[in-house]
């Protein structure tokens, strides 16, 4: 009997205690809801940062955890007598209920800051947590970076190095074209291959049908772009520095003309000197008197159209390029026609074509000069005006 | 006029002496250079190969006499000139140290398909290098530029590698 009247003290004890629990925790719940927008509302005012507050709810949240524990506690003491009363189940579930409320809450709370609060409690939780959830941390950090430079550290690198690399110019394929035997090389190097040895595939000797239209096989380059983003990069910057110096005046005519320039072999030696030296004397118009060798284009492009002598208009069209290129270019070409000039000493070609050449670039070099003076005339005139 | 044009002079010729460093590194230039080094880092077997002196389009090159054949312990030099247009244009390979060969002329020049009309810019000094090499064991005896030697070969093949071995003897140690 006094056993079953301690035990029945002890329920009573502790019944009244379990039931405190729950409302103690329906307060904590209350304050958290009731104190948080007003605490949110104080930190505001106080100016703190939403770490701040954060740490604060933090440790609000933290107080119930606590008191759960105890209830746990008690609960677990109070099992041994079993009586199953309604009013302890419901104690006991009201007990365990308010942790994820609580949670539920603060998360409902702020449905907009979530995303952002999750986050900065994941980094509340490396700052508190320390070693173990730091670690993980420190992996994600790394692997964030890691994510490019770990293609240049690929195992294989340097045999899809050596596999995605032209044969041509023995460099990664810059925009690679596909042949229809299935090998691949840079777009220009296929282009200037199919030009020079014939319309065959450099690697299997196959006939390629165009040549000349090849197209970029995009799959190829954009791997190429995602592997080798550096080398890329460079040939992008290299061939934009070319590319500008050429592209300035590229209009399929210019284009045409360069291209013969580049393939036809020179006819004589003097003739492409006295090239070299009207575009030399371009040249300064172009970088002194630059409106004046604008003019100076306009005016020589009418003339052209005007009377396209097939004799005379190429050395006219390279030095109209010369008119509007860059210095550099221009230094580019009198160079290569220097080398030109040379070898073509060297193999000592016929007389007679200098002799037909000849008269046409000494009459295209009096004719820009006297285009210069007409210019320079044209503009003292402008400026009377 | 005349001081225009003594300002353009000047500046043009500034131009070019900036300039000049990238016109050797040309495409041609970048692509010998590459070999280069590629040749430094995996040479073929037998063979070494490099640029004379600072001319990057002049190189010299050393096979050694592969043994089993009439050229064995022979060190055969070899002149390699590129042409302007490399790699679109074979290079020309002569030989330095005389040698008793029909598919090598009395100057020196190897006569090979793959240095004229089969030329492919995918070849390479180091794959010509090979072939060079491969002709000392198989002479492409139909298409020899030295008929008589080549006659002798297919004829008396004896007599052949014993004038061929006395000259590797004469010449080439």
């Amino acid at each position: 009997m006094e056993n079953r009247r301690m035990a029945v003290n002890g329920e009573q004890k502790r019944s009244p205690r379990n039931q405190k629990i729950p409302l103690a925790d329906s307060n904590v719940q209350n304050m958290a809801t009731l104190l948080s927008p007003r605490f949110k509302s104080a930190a505001a005012m106080a100016g703190w940062d939403e770490e701040a507050l954060l740490l604060a709810s933090l440790i609000v949240e933290d107080t119930p955890d606590r008191d759960s524990k105890h209830k746990r506690r008690s609960l677990l003491n109070s099992k041994s007598p079993s009586t199953n009363s309604s009013r302890k189940r419901r104690a006991r579930k009201s007990s365990q209920k308010p942790i994820p409320v609580i949670l539920d809450l603060d998360a409902e709370e702020t449905p907009v800051k979530d995303s952002g609060r999750k986050k900065k409690e994941e980094r509340v939780c490396v700052n508190n947590e320390g070693s173990k959830v730091g670690g993980d941390g420190n992996e994600s950090k790394e692997k964030s970076p890691g994510a490019p430079s770990s293609s240049s550290s690929l195992p294989y690198i340097d045999k899809l190095r050596d596999e995605l690399s032209c044969a041509i110019c023995l460099e990664i394929c810059f925009e690679p074209s596909t042949t229809p035997c299935g090998h691949s090389f840079c777009r220009k190097c296929l282009r200037s291959a199919a030009d020079k040895c014939g319309k065959k595939c450099p690697k299997c000797r196959q006939l390629i049908s165009n040549g000349r239209s090849c197209s970029v096989n995009t799959v190829l380059w954009n791997t190429i772009q995602i592997l080798f983003p550096q080398e890329i990069e460079a040939r992008k910057a290299a061939g934009s520095l070319n590319g500008r110096q050429q592209a300035q005046n590229m209009s399929p005519e210019t284009a045409f003309y360069a291209n013969l320039r580049n393939t036809s072999i020179q006819p004589s030696g003097g003739a492409s000197s006295r090239n070299m030296n009207s575009r030399r004397s371009v040249a300064i118009t172009s970088t002194q008197e630059d409106e004046d060798a604008a003019l100076a284009r306009r005016l020589q492009r009418e003339i052209d159209e005007q009377s396209p002598g097939t004799n005379r208009s190429r050395p006219r069209m390279r030095a109209r390029r010369g008119v509007s290129t860059s210095q550099h270019e221009d230094a580019a070409l009198a160079l290569r026609l220097q080398r030109e000039e040379f070898i073509q000493t060297f193999r000592r070609s016929s007389q007679e074509q200098t002799i037909i050449r000849l008269p046409s670039s000494t009459f295209a070099r009096e004719n820009l000069r006297a285009m210069a003076s007409r210019a320079v005339n044209l503009r003292t005139s402008d400026t009377r005006r | 006029m005349m001081i225009s044009g003594g300002g353009g002079r000047s500046l043009w010729s500034s131009s070019t002496s900036s300039w000049v460093p990238t016109t050797s590194v040309s495409a041609s230039g970048k692509r010998i250079q590459r070999e280069m080094v590629e040749l430094n880092n995996d040479p073929p077997p037998d063979c070494s190969a490099g640029p004379k002196g600072d001319n990057l389009y002049h190189w010299i090159a050393t096979i050694i006499g592969t043994p089993g054949t009439p050229y064995q312990g022979g060190i055969f030099f070899l002149d390699i000139k590129f042409p302007s247009d490399y790699p679109f244009k074979p290079p020309q390979v002569v030989f330095k140290t005389r040698i008793y060969h029909c598919n090598v002329d009395p100057d020196g020049l190897v006569s090979m398909g793959i240095l004229k009309d089969d030329w492919s810019p995918a070849l390479t000094i180091a794959k010509v290098l090979l072939a060079v090499r491969s002709i000392f064991t198989n002479p492409d005896h139909y298409n020899a530029v030295v008929p008589g030697i080549a006659h002798l070969y297919s004829g008396d093949r004896a007599k052949h590698d014993g004038i061929a071995a006395e000259w590797t003897v004469r010449f080439a140690k």
